[in-house]
């Protein structure tokens, strides 16, 4: 691997290959489109599944089309830095003409990390927002992250793999209120959870009878990561004490049917008259909404990466729920 | 520490940057439930809506026609149709399941008094069971000649009025011509007031449609060229490839001015040349698209010849296969003078659109099934590039409503190499392509719009009527008139005297 690289010399690539493209479909009635609203700079580890990257890229371009520049970092620590330039193109059903996306490529070795960050930013598409996406855990603390982070529009991470939650929680708190706008995929997985509970508060006959709440029971799977459960308690209370209900918690390891993560959450009253409501897993991606004696089933869509990552390139400014939640989680994790 | 504090706090368990629209429970009484309409549309819209978790926990339908069912039975006919006519989506058991525990059904007439109490008695029961809060959508998927009977039914028996909200949607065709669609609307306000009848037009459901809207008032950079001073004309098609497929007796007494023009082609050019509304509200949106209307020069008789042309399909082979001409198909007339293609020039009389021509046509048995909008701008003022530069295209904006919906601006570049020779390019924003996500069906907008109380994309009494007065002149113009049908081949592009009638002023109809 080469020690150095020019982005000159790329943002060259990046023109010939649209020529080229060009050529390659020389019918002026067809050829290709190039389409770009972002830049998405993704860190990946290079033992990474490059084809899983790449599948997620694709199917993102679709909705997000982006100058996506890939960062795979090496273990090695010998200074190493190389880069390559490709399209990612689909055919849109009954069209002759291909839309393309442009993707960068740049390995890097640890040695090299550092230098990442000067390379990446004559790269970025010009006026557009630059959103960064660390796959690596241990990145979350370095000096590369912090100085793409400061370029980025938003910063995406993964808090569940980090190996410290309480202290992962109180850096990205704190990285929040420095005003960097951050996203937690963590938080991400639990938006159909959310929705599903937001939608059943909807129904009058139900809300109006929130505060017989007395306890919430979060039943989950030891494969739920810490932070999920932290930042699910955290926004049911934060919820439910605006609704001026205060009840206890309760977090229930349990083997109950269903694969991985949140087993069931129920809001219980314990009086006869009160809101009783459970909202559980079942086989398959099936949910269960029990309220009385109405039951409902509705499906949660997979949370694949390219599910996640849709949702969050589609908000591109402040979340003030996540960021008040972030806060809550943070807070209460220094207490325990 | 601030908590959302700029968020509804109704219900502090939402989160409008990530959740959909929020849907409050209720009923959806479909009149009407054992017709087509319901199977291909309604329910899979609906079933569509409860997929996509749009729908509350408590959703529930009440199908209601003169077949004697039970509950049961409903479920599983609506169970094979949603099967069958699910568009672009996954079928999901578990999810029917659970939705078909919402499907209740009614067997009653419109005609019998009876039928209307033992709803009205259902209704509560299923009122309580479902907590849908007494909110009711009514649905007429009836003939049209039942609406006013079947209104009068639900307010006799005491629906229209209710602890929840109670709203009324009636399809199309709203009348058969301005006297009726007064009749039709004094009827029905006996029972529901203006605000709470929602008349449905699916072409405005239509995400392109709607997009027109957001591509005119999102963007800074083409109102300024959307006048009299940059448009040259404009062009609305709306092209059926097939013919009337068994509906020949319905079609027989509408036609396709009275099908096409005078409501979803109407509505479009209306939603094209609208002046910008201060606020994107109802009833705000809908009192420029109801001014614009009105703004429709009315034809005098005299000037309906040169600016509105009918047709009839005959028979042609298409494809090898022959295809029987209108008077030909089943339940049509020998000697029918139907319009099964219709064509008019219409002028809107204002400051921003004085003297430009906008051209409407639609037909059955047209080569190919496209509707789209086509803004023709004016030619650069001086071509500078001589003989040898090629042709001066005019810059054409085209938004397309179907199959693939989009919008496409053609304009002049230079051919690479030597010399200056220009030529037509074309840059394209493909909806489905760029959105990766599918686009919801026109019915699922338009439901989901009712039930939330949006009636931002129906028709209002003031625009009915003024469409029907636009299209009046012609309508009794062409009862009249001797008309030498059928005068264009199945499969052709209508008429020649449609060609004609553009190129009298130097128009051509754009290549669809």
């Amino acid at each position: 691997m080469a020690a150095t690289v020019q982005p000159d010399r790329i943002l060259r690539e990046l023109s010939e290959l649209w020529v080229s493209l060009g050529e390659a479909h020389g019918d002026e009635s067809a050829g290709v489109l190039r389409a770009c609203a972002m830049t998405l700079v993704v860190l990946a580890s290079a033992a990474e599944d490059e084809n899983a990257i790449g599948e997620t890229l694709g199917a993102l371009m679709r909705d997000h089309p982006s100058r996506a520049i890939v960062v795979r970092v090496s273990d090695n620590a010998e200074p190493g830095l190389d880069a390559r330039v490709f399209a990612q193109c689909w055919m849109p059903l009954g069209q002759r003409r291909q839309i393309c996306c442009e993707q960068i490529e740049i390995s890097a070795s640890n040695g090299s990390l550092a230098d990442v960050p000067a390379v990446v930013l004559p790269l970025v598409a010009a006026d557009l927002p630059v959103i960064v996406w660390s796959r690596l855990p241990r990145l979350f603390s370095s000096s590369a992250l912090k100085d793409l982070s400061r370029i980025a529009t938003k910063t995406i991470l993964d808090s569940s793999a980090f190996a410290d939650p309480p202290a992962a929680l109180q850096a990205l708190a704190h990285a929040a209120t420095s005003g960097l706008l951050l996203a937690d995929l963590a938080w991400t997985r639990l938006t159909r959870w959310r929705e599903l509970i937001a939608q059943i508060f909807e129904n009058p006959a139900y809300f109006s009878r929130i505060l017989s709440i007395r306890t919430v029971t979060i039943a989950h799977t030891a494969a739920v990561s810490q932070v999920s459960l932290d930042y699910m308690e955290a926004w049911l209370r934060l919820c439910l004490e605006r609704a001026g209900a205060q009840p206890a918690f309760l977090r229930e390891p349990s083997d109950e049917a269903c694969s991985s993560g949140f087993c069931r959450i129920a809001f219980t009253s314990g009086v006869s008259g009160g809101l009783d409501i459970v909202v559980r897993k079942v086989e398959g991606s099936a949910v269960e909404v029990r309220a009385g004696t109405l039951v409902n089933r509705t499906v949660f869509p997979q949370a694949s990466d390219y599910a996640l990552l849709r949702e969050e390139l589609s908000i591109t400014g402040h979340d003030p729920i996540y960021e008040a939640v972030l806060g809550r989680a943070a807070e209460a994790g220094m207490k325990q | 520490m601030v908590f959302w504090t700029n968020m509804t706090v109704e219900n502090p368990f939402q989160d409008p940057l990530r959740f959909e629209r929020r849907m409050p429970e209720c009923t959806v009484v479909i009149f009407g439930a054992n017709g087509d309409l319901t199977k291909r549309k309604l329910l899979p819209a609906l079933y569509r809506l409860m997929y996509e978790r749009r729908l509350a926990p408590g959703f529930a339908v009440i199908g209601v026609s003169r077949t004697p069912m039970s509950d049961e039975q409903f479920r599983e006919k609506m169970h094979e149709s949603v099967k069958k006519f699910l568009e672009d989506s996954p079928f999901d058991e578990d999810v029917w399941a659970g939705f078909s525990q919402g499907l209740f059904y009614v067997p009653g007439d419109v005609h019998d008094a009876g039928s209307f109490n033992r709803l009205a008695e259902r209704l509560i029961e299923i009122e309580e069971a479902r907590k849908t809060g007494g909110n009711v959508l009514f649905y007429l998927s009836t003939q049209p000649s039942q609406y006013a009977i079947t209104a009068k039914g639900i307010g006799a028996a005491g629906m229209a009025r209710g602890n929840g909200w109670r709203r009324i949607i009636i399809e199309k065709p709203f009348g058969r011509d301005l006297d009726s669609a007064r009749a039709l609307s004094r009827d029905v306000h006996e029972v529901f007031p203006e605000s709470e009848l929602y008349r449905i037009d699916h072409y405005l459901g239509k995400e392109t449609v709607q997009n027109i809207l957001a591509f005119r008032w999102g963007n800074g950079i083409f109102e300024p060229l959307w006048n009299r001073r940059y448009v040259n004309h404009v062009q609305i098609t709306a092209a059926e490839s097939i013919g009337v497929e068994g509906r020949g007796a319905y079609y027989q007494e509408a036609g396709a001015l009275r099908d096409m023009i005078q409501n979803h082609l109407l509505q479009v050019m209306a939603t094209v040349a609208m002046e910008p509304s201060g606020v994107f509200e109802p009833d705000a949106v809908r009192d420029e698209r109801a001014k614009l209307l009105r703004s429709i020069r009315i034809m005098k008789p005299e000037e309906v010849g040169s600016n509105a042309v009918a047709g009839q399909y005959g028979p042609a082979r298409i494809g090898g296969a022959d295809v029987p001409g209108f008077r030909q198909e089943p339940g049509v007339g020998p000697d029918s003078r139907t319009d099964t293609y219709a064509a008019a020039t219409f002028f809107v009389e204002n400051w921003r659109w004085a003297g430009v021509p906008f051209y409407i046509r639609t037909g059955k048995h047209l080569p190919k099934r496209v509707s789209e909008i086509t803004i023709q701008f004016n030619p650069a003022p001086h071509f500078m590039f001589g003989q040898n530069g090629g042709e001066a295209s005019p810059n054409l904006l085209i938004l397309r409503i179907q199959p693939e919906e989009g919008i496409s601006l053609k304009f002049s570049s230079k051919q690479p190499g030597a010399g200056m020779k220009l030529r037509p390019v074309s840059m394209d924003f493909n909806y489905g392509a760029s959105f990766g996500e599918r686009s919801p069906s026109a019915y699922e907008t338009l439901l989901l719009d009712a039930i939330l109380g949006d009636a931002t994309l129906y028709s209002r009494q003031d625009m009915v009527e003024a469409s029907w007065s636009v299209v009046k002149p012609v309508m009794d113009a062409w009862s009249e008139a001797k008309f030498d049908f059928p005068n264009y081949a199945a499969g052709t592009w209508g008429p020649k005297a449609s060609d004609e009638m553009l190129a009298r002023r130097g128009h051509a109809w754009t290549n669809v």
